[in-house]
């Protein structure tokens, strides 16, 4: 069992994990983080508060595991005719 | 035990929500009650039970909940005192979720064979019981709704919100506050988050002076931001017999 502390980076705002949460695999750790990030940057994306979210896993106070997604967005029509259809 | 305190939630909220009258609350404070107590997080009726009793609430709070093959569990609903959470065992014989404890419980059970001589005896209250089903059903709804289509601040407020308007038909609701025993895991399991996530979100409402969720307890900080967040409309509750 070690404790893993899931640090949310949210554009430039960080949310520290104080608390943690214990783990006894290191699987389920990344499965929790790349969930978490998932989850996480669903909502700051749909409503436009980030479009970078990371989740930074510390293990017992060490860089243990980061997770990255951001949001990509290409704009591929011509700016001045707009498709009427 | 005496029989009177046993189902003084349950008459109380059925006097409000469907003006439930004397007579059948007499007949319903003499159903024969089997008391029995349960610590936090444990299983009451398991998926696949054929339960030949109810369970009401007397004391604590309990939660129903399904698992998946890969085991994910998703909270569908919060129990509070005076509810009968696996009423529907009466008619459907295969309980098709779990009944857990959520905290410390004291539990009534009542036989489906008393449930049927009540109903028989009086249909009106078995007509309220029937109500009390498709209220049910109503909340399942707003959860589904909820889960869905919320992102997860106004997830977590509407499930505030909501535990709120039913713990004040039972007057459990005081000036500072509620109880709201839940663990950021098991907020996660009803929002369909991680409990890292859940985390987050509890922090982001007290931070934007909304809610503050601590230890169990929910203090409202902000009561007109907490409403526009959970885009809570209660009528779905049906909380008085004329809705």
């Amino acid at each position: 069992m070690a404790r893993f502390h899931f640090h949310i980076h949210e554009d430039g705002r960080r949310i520290a994990d104080e608390e943690g949460q214990e783990f006894d695999d290191n699987a389920q750790v990344r499965q929790e983080a790349v969930a978490t990030g998932a989850s996480i940057a669903r909502d700051a994306f749909i409503t436009g508060s980030a479009r970078r979210v990371v989740v930074d896993v510390h293990r017992e106070n060490v860089p243990f595991l980061k997770v990255s997604i951001s949001l990509e967005v290409e704009d591929q029509a011509a700016a001045p005719s707009r498709p009427t259809t | 035990m005496d029989a009177e305190p046993i189902s003084d939630a349950l008459v109380r909220r059925l006097r409000t929500t469907s003006g439930l009258t004397a007579d059948e609350e007499q007949a319903i404070r003499v159903l024969p009650v089997t008391v029995r107590s349960y610590g936090a997080n444990q299983t009451i009726v398991r998926d696949g039970d054929r339960p030949t009793e109810c369970c009401l609430i007397v004391a604590g709070f309990c939660l129903r909940a399904k698992t998946t093959s890969t085991g994910h569990r998703q909270i569908l609903s919060i129990h509070i005192p005076g509810e009968i959470p696996d009423l529907q065992s009466l008619h459907l014989h295969e309980l098709d979720h779990d009944l857990v404890s959520l905290t410390d419980c004291t539990l009534g059970f009542i036989s489906h064979i008393a449930l049927r001589e009540l109903h028989r005896r009086w249909p009106n209250v078995a007509e309220i019981f029937w109500r009390d089903t498709l209220v049910d059903a109503a909340m399942f709804r707003e959860w589904i709704v909820n889960v869905g289509q919320r992102p997860a601040p106004s997830r977590l407020a509407h499930i505030i919100v909501e535990l709120r308007e039913r713990l004040r038909i039972i007057g459990r609701v005081d000036p500072d506050g509620f109880e709201m025993p839940l663990t950021q895991e098991q907020i996660g399991e009803a929002m369909g988050i991680t409990a890292v996530h859940a985390n987050r979100v509890i922090r982001q409402l007290r931070e934007d002076n909304v809610v503050e969720l601590h230890r169990g307890r929910v203090t409202v900080l902000n009561e007109m931001k907490l409403m526009e967040l959970a885009d809570f409309d209660g009528r779905y509750l049906h909380q008085s017999p004329s809705l």
